[in-house]
């Protein structure tokens, strides 16, 4: 990977478990500070499994068990005296269908900020204008903070999604297929959202869209069956990948 | 991608093996009416160049269709913009071949030249570096399109001494002068296949291999197995 960034993450020996289903096996991986990754492989490889590690949110799911380390700016984010909760925030997850709070376009934005314990009202509309702005979809709704966000298109509700994410200031986004509910226009929208996020932010995202992959990444990670198979720079994965099973998925020969 | 990109995978290499044989062909021809100075086979290889400029422009816009609505990665991608380029070259070659055979008509039709250089010998080694570069292209083998970069080299040599022989026989026969510069021309464009071959092959290696080697000479010829290099030397 691009020798020239920091890394955000540093997965040492990553094995998970459901049960007995043994779904991540000894992974190891580097991910690039301000840069996008993106995760790729069939379906039940791991990657969602993989890329929930990152903050934590397997924690809520009976029978999980995880071995090895995922080393975030020096520390290891499963050892004991760590914050779960702390985790998340600094580690923003955006859902595969786009799941605003049943309240107020601005009330989604304002929660995580009054869960931190902001009160002030000038400096809560401050961080949802900003939140919304980075979001690409302030315009759209600047006139309409009031109204539900349910109110709005599955595109804009991603973006909302991504907003309300970025409200609490996090320095890493997890993306989960945030497109695949969504259609070309808003697509292109978010592609173009988590491109500009970069510069600030660490991004990772998992897509089973191989164009999308090409589109967005920077560097790109090939799940097979729990395992790692490939990473690198998505430009070589995508014209020389080197080995014969990437090559036979990003292909469509098989998955 | 499925088997419906298959099918248009498996048919833009039967479209292009169709496009390389009659260019081979083209080829051939137009060395053969130069060599026997045969106007008839001359018109021919004139006549059917039309076939090879309509295969081309039918080739690119399969490719254009493919990338358009596949959007084809990896060895798939490679394929295809290899194939594009390699469409471009092997057209050129049927103009070159064309260029023969004009210079053939025109010779055929003067008095028969006594130039000592073995003109053979180069339509020899340019026909079989065509030969060995769409060979390569249809068993995806990178060995044999190596071969062909360092045949270039020997084609390049012959057609300096070409150069040079024509050169004195100008001198001392002033009456030829017109039909020696056919004769050189036609040297010169059975040089320029030579380049398209190697065009060909390298994109061979960069469809095989995902590395693009050209204008790096010394690199590959340092990295091919000793045995060829010796029948280099």
């Amino acid at each position: 990977m691009n020798q020239q960034n920091n890394a955000a993450f540093e997965v040492e020996s990553l094995n998970a478990w459901y049960g007995d289903h043994h779904v991540l096996k000894d992974n190891d991986l580097r991910i690039d500070s301000k840069c996008i990754t993106a995760l790729i492989g069939p379906s039940g490889c791991g990657k969602s499994t993989f890329i929930r590690c990152f903050n934590r949110m397997n924690d809520f799911i009976p029978n999980f068990k995880l071995s090895g380390k995922v080393i975030f700016e020096g520390q290891d984010l499963y050892q004991p005296q760590v914050d779960p909760i702390e985790v998340r925030l600094r580690i923003g997850l955006v859902f595969q269908k786009p799941n605003p709070f049943p309240k107020s376009i601005y009330d989604n934005i304002a929660y995580g900020p009054r869960l931190q314990g902001i009160k002030d009202r000038t400096k809560l509309d401050s961080i949802v204008e900003s939140s919304l702005k980075k979001a690409a979809i302030w315009d759209e709704v600047k006139d309409k903070l009031k109204k539900s966000a349910l109110a709005l298109s599955g595109g804009q509700q991603q973006r909302l999604c991504i907003a309300r994410t970025l409200a609490v200031e996090p320095e890493v986004i997890l993306l989960d297929e945030p497109c695949s509910a969504l259609d070309p226009a808003a697509t292109s929208k978010i592609e173009e959202l988590i491109i500009n996020l970069k510069e600030n932010y660490t991004v990772i995202i998992v897509t089973h869209n191989m164009q999308q992959a090409g589109r967005v990444s920077d560097n790109t990670v090939f799940f097979f069956n729990g395992v790692i198979v490939e990473s690198g720079e998505t430009k070589n994965i995508f014209t020389k990948p080197l080995k014969k099973q990437t090559e036979d998925y990003i292909t469509g020969r098989f998955g | 991608m499925g088997k419906h990109f298959q099918r248009e995978i498996e048919r833009l290499k039967k479209n292009t093996l169709a496009l390389s044989t009659m260019v081979e062909e083209s080829v051939q021809k137009a060395v053969r009416a130069l060599t026997k100075l045969d106007s008839g086979l001359a018109a021919e290889v004139i006549d059917n160049d039309y076939k090879v400029n309509m295969k081309e422009v039918e080739l690119e816009e399969d490719c254009l269709k493919i990338l358009g609505l596949h959007q084809p990665v990896a060895i798939d991608l490679r394929f295809i913009i290899a194939v594009l380029k390699i469409n471009n070259d092997l057209e050129r070659i049927g103009d070159l071949a064309v260029n023969i055979a004009e210079r053939a008509a025109f010779l055929s039709k003067h008095k028969k030249l006594h130039v000592p250089m073995d003109f053979s010998g180069m339509t020899r080694e340019v026909q079989s570096m065509l030969r060995g570069s769409l060979d390569a292209l249809v068993n995806m083998d990178a060995k044999s399109a190596y071969e062909v970069l360092l045949a270039d080299d020997r084609v390049d040599a012959m057609n300096r001494e070409m150069f040079i022989q024509v050169q004195n026989e100008i001198r001392k026969n002033t009456s030829e002068v017109e039909s020696l510069i056919h004769l050189l021309s036609a040297s010169r464009h059975l040089e320029r296949i030579a380049d398209h071959a190697t065009n060909i092959a390298e994109d061979v290696i960069y469809m095989i291999e995902g590395e693009i080697i050209r204008h790096k000479a010394e690199e590959y010829q340092s990295d091919i197995s000793p045995d060829i290099s010796s029948d280099e030397a």
